[in-house]
């Protein structure tokens, strides 16, 4: 299966490829390599294998001017790809229903965001993607461009702040219950479905630090100019970096539960299956929002240590009971 | 596949790209005996007069990859020889194949398309948007970073999206176990899959109930994927159904929202307060006199969901209204309580 995915990707480049060195006479391997995002060693066995590819041809037998053929000596001395025969390909291909799909979709997606607020040209775009695929693309959408006046308008602060280069200003509420004045560098707007996060250089803190789109109140633009670029820190790949002080609590959940807690589960957690259970490791930096994970997954998951993270779920869960009796 | 009947082994991507080749050269079409013994890649494996049915299941195998990836490989019957197999031909017709010369994409298209694209990165789908993307370049258009880095993503955790989405493709029934809130048992359903939508960052499966053992026949549902909770397996073909299910799945969701109001009650200087006005849809219809708790009213689309989330709150809300929630709500934390204790 594993080698078909790669056949797939491998012909899906040949075909894009072979019309972009059409237009392209003469493109060495390197602006190949930059313009499609791969290495020069996959250009080259591209090329080569484009080169002595083509169709069978009046004798059945794949004679030479049925061959596509690439001017070698430019090849091979300077890296520079002249297609000098020509079979079958005249154009790019169309995109496939999925293809053409996932990108609508992803398209709908993207209108959420402000900047992208324009429906006419998104709903040109999609048209133009509906009509370049094979076939009708496949039934799929994802809800976009309902957001919430008041994520749009933080949305919206963030992009003037970074387009006009001065800190945003802002009231954060840490899951602790902690309300703080922060200033903030936007470096990057993240998101997972409907949860957004801009990761900035918190002034307050002097670090990077993530900060839920929910959680932002009172944003505001200032004039102090932005002091971290994005082209200056290394964000790293997890939202959520491990401390050394994190809080290590082992849980047991239900098989079907495992993807809401996935972002929790440390690189190289030992996870067991006992029956329909999980029982794994979490790591956190305090309880306060092992607290309400556990509190909005009732019956599917349960802490097993330490005794304290049992009892602050424990207790947590009976402040909310008793507020109904 | 016996290496005796290769001298030396042919790629895969080789056999493909020269079937594709093969297939858009022709007007008329090639029979399979003739690709299997003339095309490279097979015609090396070929046994003239022999046992080739190795090669042809690798041929079957072949046409499909080539129609995943959106190349419209047509079957044609010879005039007077209808229904004779053998005689079947193959071929790419090449208006089906090119991408139209009227399609271009500007510069700030292409960078919203790479964008769109970079959404997905887990499931079939990333695969989908990474050979979309090859597809774009080949046009030409280069796209450079934006200022303020977006890294928006879409996720695809449900074990069940893949085998969807490829039987909704393939026009396939489908059959799985589904949990719903308040049943012990998962039961069984077989449903014609119409469309894959996601709400509220919620996977749902739109689909009409199948006719067999069951009187809702005809009936369209929504299925949560997360309840799903196990195999999805595909069944027979399932009967045409036209129409744009996807924007009428999400339209109907959108409308169960609007209908549907909860009341509750938070304290203002909390996470619950603070995230659940920043919530779409939320109204503060009043505050007590002295400012501490305020009376909001929500819209959802799934009892049981929002009975989650706000039992995640924990003492933060109060549920007034409808019982329903409140009784859900209460249920949750007794059981989170009793757990932990």
């Amino acid at each position: 299966m594993a080698e078909a995915f790669q056949a797939r990707d491998k012909l899906a480049f040949l075909l894009s490829l072979v019309p972009w060195l059409m237009e392209h006479d003469g493109a060495s391997v390197q602006s190949a390599a930059e313009h499609f995002g791969v290495s020069v060693d996959q250009i080259r066995d591209a090329v080569q294998l484009i080169a002595v590819s083509g169709v069978p041809g009046e004798t059945d037998s794949y004679q030479h001017e049925d061959l596509f053929d690439i001017n070698w000596d430019a090849f091979e001395e300077r890296d520079e790809i002249v297609l000098t025969n020509l079979v079958a390909i005249d154009d790019s291909p169309r995109f496939s229903a999925r293809e053409a799909a996932a990108l609508i979709a992803g398209l709908q997606y993207l209108s959420s965001l402000p900047e992208n607020a324009d429906r006419a040209s998104i709903s040109t775009l999609m048209s133009k993607l509906s009509r370049g695929a094979s076939a009708e693309p496949s039934q799929m959408a994802v809800e976009g461009g309902q957001t919430d006046a008041a994520l749009a308008s933080t949305l919206a602060l963030i992009r003037q702040s970074v387009d006009t280069g001065v800190q945003l200003e802002l009231d954060y509420l840490t899951s602790a219950g902690d309300r703080e004045r922060r200033r903030v560098d936007p470096l990057r707007v993240e998101s997972f479905d409907d949860d957004w996060y801009l990761r900035g250089w918190c002034h307050l803190r002097e670090a990077v630090r993530t900060f839920r789109l929910d959680r932002i109140s009172n944003a505001v633009i200032t004039d102090a100019p932005i002091e971290h670029h994005a082209d200056d820190v290394r964000l790293p790949d997890r939202l959520f970096e491990a401390s050394p002080d994190d809080l290590e609590v082992t849980i047991e959940v239900a098989v079907a539960a495992m993807p809401l807690i996935a972002d929790y589960i440390p690189d190289g957690a030992v996870s067991e299956t006992h029956g329909d259970r999980i029982r794994t490791t979490l790591r956190v930096s305090h309880f306060h929002g092992l607290k309400r994970l556990l509190a909005s997954m009732a019956g599917m998951a349960t802490v097993v240590a330490p005794p304290s993270a049992r009892a602050a779920v424990a207790a947590w869960a009976e402040a909310g009971a008793a507020r109904y009796r | 596949m016996s290496p005796s009947s290769a001298g030396m082994r042919i790629p895969v991507e080789e056999r493909l790209f020269s079937l594709v080749l093969a297939l858009l050269a022709t007007e008329a079409g090639l029979t399979k005996n003739e690709i299997l013994s003339t095309v490279q890649g097979y015609r090396q494996r070929f046994r003239s007069g022999g046992d080739n049915a190795n090669l042809e299941r690798q041929f079957e195998r072949d046409k499909d990859d080539i129609r995943d990836l959106g190349v419209p490989l047509e079957t044609l019957e010879s005039p007077g020889d209808a229904g004779n197999n053998q005689n079947l031909r193959y071929r790419i017709p090449r208006g089906a194949y090119e991408l139209p010369h009227d399609i271009s994409f500007s510069h700030q298209e292409t960078v919203l398309l790479n964008l769109a694209a970079r959404v997905w990165r887990e499931g079939s789908l990333s695969g989908e948007s990474r050979r979309a993307l090859l597809k774009l370049r080949s046009l030409g258009m280069t796209a450079d970073e934006p200022m303020l880095g977006y890294a928006p993503r879409v996720r695809l955790r449900d074990a069940s999206f893949d085998p969807l989405s490829s039987a909704l493709d393939r026009h396939l029934l489908v059959k799985f176990p589904y949990l719903k809130p308040g049943e012990g048992e998962a039961r069984e359903r077989e449903v014609i899959p119409l469309a894959l939508v996601q709400y509220q960052g919620r996977w749902h499966l739109c689909a009409e109930e199948t006719g067999f053992g069951a009187q809702l026949a005809g009936e369209r549902k929504m299925f949560l994927l997360r309840r799903i909770v196990g195999a999805v397996r595909t069944g027979a073909a399932a009967p045409d159904r036209p129409g744009d299910h996807a924007a009428e799945a999400l339209d109907d969701l959108e409308k169960i929202w609007q209908h549907s109001v909860a009341e509750i009650e938070v304290n203002v200087a909390t996470d619950a307060a603070t995230r659940l006005a920043n919530r779409r849809g939320t109204e503060e219809l009043s505050r007590s006199a002295d400012g501490v708790t305020a009376h909001l009213r929500l819209h959802f689309v799934d009892v049981a969901i929002l009975a989650d989330e706000l039992a995640g709150f924990g003492p933060e809300v109060f549920v007034l209204s409808p019982k329903e929630l409140r009784t859900a709500v209460v249920d949750r934390l007794t059981r989170t309580a009793s757990d932990h204790g």
